[in-house]
């Protein structure tokens, strides 16, 4: 079967039980199968085995159309796939949907607050529609204004922040209810270094708390924070290994060159089909993960 | 439960905070009822009448005494050149000009009924024709005036053997404001709900803020009763500030149960709110949802009999009718407001509206569900 042959090149072989990063066993909380899904004739992912721990940052990089947005929509339960397994937090993605809704959290490319509310009420509405009690949002509300340094202007419009705050404030949002999973596609487009640097900080933080963070990316020097990073084309990850690994592979000294060689397909014919079995078998971490224990 | 108070709370503190929408809620409704109601009414008052009298005598001067003492004709012009009339329709001094001939009281007198001629700028050929009609019943009046207070066996009597009486039930003035009125509280319920929902949820899907719900535990159900129910909650304020100000500011009778009129309003939302929805789920911005959402209120409207009599389409457009659920709602409330007709008694109205309620909100619900799927 199709994930069988998936596993075997990207997961099992591979093997190992350890984290990649503490060298400790790790429960996988995102495993994919296969997973595909088409868009008419065209398929915008293709065929996608993952397996993603606790506690991990997973970087997506690739360039625009090259499938991660769709693979985020996929696992966040937005978009059906159209073939192949996943499972998110131990949730089918086909059949427990609301499972997965519970133990994600989720931020888009867009601003997704209300610009209309305030900021208290914008933390005050999430925190509700995930069921969390009155009093334990206002004392999130309140831990997460003063780590943004917003306890003044809470009452003011969201629309009036600066764009910065904005997103911090979207991404505290889509984290209010302590989620197990964040899935954050392309967080920072937009914002300054400062801006990145401070939500890396919080991206960081979270992973320490035991969170998985996924994020998709453009920039390549935030590839360089991630655990993991997987690069795609044509719906397909190409290459997969902590950013270390993949510099060693391909021999260069920067993602962005690594990228620049994988992504843009330049390995020509029969070299990038080489490439891509070769990333497989780099790809072990995946597998770490999903078969550990 | 829980998820759809936060969603009510969040939908009402949206629309409060914004002044333009609290204006078109709250003020357009009353706005719009003074306008439509003094505008567009189908009496005339005040006729500008210009008088030829070429015989100028007792029965003529009586005539246009007759004219000048309703509030419908005011004698502008009373001259004795036909031309005179003609310049003044020209001008804009007459509406109706009316000619009598020389020899018309001797006429009279002996017993063969004389004519006048009474002219009518075209021009606006429904104020034309109502005119005629009040010219005619003016002329008639006098006449059996005339004839009663004649001699017996006057040739009066003879030229009216039968004479019919009017009597106007239900809005004995034909007054146009008991029939105006009740109207506009069936566009609002139109307009409103459907304007409402249909931005409302264009909006967050516009902003990107539907795709964020998606991902959180609040369900589709959830979601649209949260959303929807204050637009619901809206509408029956609306309708309640419509009514009340339709009864004491206007006079008019509200002859049936108001309960009556609350229920047959939450089975016509029903249609109004599920066109919002799937205006919505087949638009992508606030603009497209505006320009879809004006097309099916112009339908609506215009084939509700709200301005154009349904008795008066040709039969392809009133056979149309029928696929219009405000023509029902219209009818329920022109019934409730002027007859006191019961609601039960206007189950053949009330069926294909609940039909239609039915039938377009589950099917807004269904395709709002299956989009997001």
């Amino acid at each position: 079967m199709d994930e069988t042959r998936m596993t075997g090149t990207a997961g099992r072989e591979a093997g190992g039980e350890n984290d990649p990063r503490t060298g400790r066993a790790m429960d996988t909380v995102v495993r994919t199968r296969g997973l595909t899904r088409r868009f008419g004739s065209f398929t915008a992912v293709d065929g996608v085995s993952l397996d993603v721990g606790r506690g991990e940052i997973f970087g997506f990089l690739g360039a625009n159309g090259a499938g991660k947005t769709t693979m985020i929509r996929m696992l966040c339960g937005l978009l059906m796939p159209s073939g192949g397994e996943a499972t998110v937090a131990g949730f089918d993605v086909y059949r427990e949907s609301e499972g997965i809704k519970r133990n994600i959290g989720y931020m888009s490319q867009r601003f997704s607050l209300y610009e209309d509310l305030t900021i208290e009420e914008n933390i005050e509405f999430y925190g509700g529609i995930y069921g969390l009690k009155m009093d334990e949002i206002r004392v999130r509300r309140d831990a997460l204004l003063e780590m943004l340094g917003l306890q003044a202007e809470a009452r003011k419009l969201t629309r009036d922040l600066p764009l910065g705050f904005k997103q911090r404030l979207a991404l505290g949002t889509a984290l209010l209810h302590d989620p197990k999973i964040v899935f954050l596609d392309e967080p920072t487009s937009g914002v300054d270094p400062r801006v990145r640097r401070a939500f890396w900080d919080v991206i960081h933080e979270e992973s320490k708390k035991g969170k998985t963070v996924f994020v998709s990316t453009h920039f390549m020097e935030e590839a360089e924070y991630c655990h993991r990073v997987s690069i795609m084309r044509d719906g397909k990850v190409i290459a997969l290994g902590s950013p270390g690994e993949l510099k060693r592979e391909y021999g260069r000294s920067t993602i962005q060159d690594v990228f620049i060689e994988v992504a843009s397909g330049r390995t020509a014919a029969g070299g990038g089909e080489a490439r891509a079995g070769g990333s497989g078998d780099s790809a072990g971490p995946a597998g770490k993960g999903g078969e550990g224990s | 439960m829980r998820r759809i108070y936060f969603m009510m709370k969040k939908e009402f503190r949206q629309i409060f905070r914004d002044p333009p929408m609290v204006a078109i809620i709250f003020v357009m409704p009353v706005v719009q009822m003074l306008v439509l109601s003094f505008a567009i009414t189908t009496e005339i008052k005040h006729v500008k009448l210009a008088v030829a009298d070429l015989d100028n005598g007792v029965a003529t001067r009586a005539i246009t005494r007759a004219f000048a003492n309703t509030d419908r004709f005011d004698v502008n012009i009373v001259t004795d050149d036909p031309a005179a009339v003609k310049e003044g329709m020209r001008s804009w001094d007459a509406q109706v000009g009316l000619v009598i001939l020389p020899g018309f009281g001797r006429d009279l007198a002996r017993g063969p009924a004389p004519q006048v001629n009474i002219v009518m700028d075209g021009v606006d050929g429904n104020a034309a024709s109502v005119a005629m009609g009040y010219a005619a019943g003016i002329l008639q009046d006098y006449a059996e005036k005339s004839a009663a207070g004649a001699p017996a066996g006057a040739a009066g009597r003879g030229a009216f053997p039968a004479r019919m009486q009017e009597r106007m039930w239900y809005n004995p003035d034909l007054d146009s404001k008991n029939y105006m009125v009740p109207g506009i509280v069936v566009v609002l319920l139109t307009i409103l709900p459907m304007m409402l929902s249909a931005m409302s949820l264009v909006k967050e899907k516009e902003i990107g803020t539907l795709e964020q719900l998606q991902v959180t535990p609040l369900g589709r159900r959830e979601l649209l009763a949260g959303k929807l129910t204050p637009f619901l909650i809206l509408s029956f304020i609306e309708l309640a500030i419509v009514t009340v100000v339709a009864v004491l500011a206007f006079g008019i009778t509200m002859s049936g149960s108001y309960a009556d009129l609350a229920l047959a309003a939450l089975v016509y939302l029903a249609t109004t709110i599920g066109l919002g929805i799937f205006i919505s789920t087949i638009t992508g911005t606030q603009q497209q949802a505006m320009f879809v959402a004006w097309f099916f209120m112009m339908f609506m409207i215009l084939m509700s009999g709200f301005f154009i009599p349904i008795e008066n389409m040709p039969p392809f457009l009133r056979r149309l009718t029928l696929l219009n659920p405000m023509r029902y709602f219209l009818a329920v409330v022109r019934d409730l407001f002027q007859k006191g007709t019961p609601l039960s008694s206007l189950w053949k109205d009330m069926l294909p509206m609940g039909l239609y309620g039915l039938a377009i909100f589950a099917s807004g619900v269904m395709k709002f569900r299956k989009r997001l799927g």
